[in-house]
């Protein structure tokens, strides 16, 4: 049977290994992949407390799909930051876009 | 052995591991299965879990920036069956149609706009073994809090689109409001960003 210890379990390493991503790369769009894995774990954490213990109001399937619904709108938004910095100074490196005033 | 011009080194190296590490992945579990000692929902969980986990690996580790997006959609499927899984067929649907349609469609595009190809990218920083390191004992730490934790729980039946859609506007509607009107800034705002600012251009 199916515990839900191990979809604790997956969702805190998909966690971590997003946490990697973030810490590690460099290029601002690996950085936004690397969120978006961990938003992926947080829902999972969600969900799977949402199936196995609140299962008449299920909560945490809502706040997945508000999770989603902002994961969405955050990509969109930095996507069009990383477009704007590209085209001003033709990098998308994060340790080089380190000035807020240029 | 010269290989053939279209299977680069990434393909070749990347079937080899797939196929080392995949296929007795599968048989292992396959047999686990047909023996009885795994129920048949467990074994598509632990084909479900190895996806997500080489998706992820994937996405955070490769050099190639387009293989790092598609690998985030390897992990997303998995994430979708996760949610198959755990009784939300609603969730599992919105979540192709966001991740697999949506985020990465926008991801290779932002990637095909900022990558001239005679630019060099610069993938991992310097400070990738603290960062590993760092990563490493924040999985540990949360995996070991989760193992041994006991719950009174029992997997439920399936979350029905009705139920969804009946707590969502009913008890959530202010809260639905509010994720409209941001994702509406966020649009507007997107494209503010990202234009070209032809007055200043002009003026300049």
């Amino acid at each position: 049977m199916i515990s839900l210890n191990h979809y604790l379990a997956l969702s805190g390493v998909l966690f971590a290994l997003g946490f990697y991503g973030v810490l590690v790369r460099r290029s601002a769009i690996l950085i936004l992949i690397a969120v978006e894995l961990m938003l992926a774990a947080v829902s999972i954490n969600f969900v799977a407390f949402a199936s196995y213990l609140d299962a008449k109001l299920f909560t945490g399937v809502i706040f997945a799909i508000f999770v989603i619904t902002i994961a969405a709108a955050e990509v969109g938004l930095a996507l069009g930051i990383v477009l704007r910095i590209y085209r001003e100074r033709s990098t998308a490196n994060v340790d080089e876009a380190s000035t807020l005033k240029w | 052995m010269p290989l053939p011009a279209q299977l680069d080194r990434t393909i070749v190296t990347g079937t080899i591991m797939a196929s080392a590490i995949g296929l007795p992945y599968i048989v292992v579990l396959s047999v686990l299965g047909l023996m009885g000692r795994i129920s048949g929902a467990e074994v598509v969980w632990w084909l479900l879990a190895g996806l997500i986990l080489v998706g992820a690996i994937g996405s955070v580790t490769s050099n190639n920036v387009v293989h790092a997006a598609l690998s985030l959609v390897v992990a997303a499927m998995g994430v979708a069956g996760m949610f198959l899984l755990l009784a939300s067929e609603f969730l599992a649907l919105v979540q192709v149609l966001v991740y697999g349609g949506g985020v990465a469609i926008l991801l290779l595009f932002a990637l095909m706009m900022t990558n001239a190809s005679d630019d060099p990218i610069v993938v991992d920083g310097s400070q990738k073994p603290f960062g590993f390191g760092v990563a490493l004992i924040m999985g540990i730490v949360m995996v070991s809090a989760t193992v041994g934790a006991s719950w009174d729980a029992t997997i439920t039946t399936v979350v029905s689109f009705r139920d969804i859609g009946t707590r969502l506007y009913r008890d959530y509607g202010v809260p639905f409001e509010v994720a409209s009107l941001v994702l509406l800034v966020a649009l507007v705002g997107a494209i503010a960003i990202a234009r070209r600012d032809t007055e200043e251009s002009d003026a300049a």
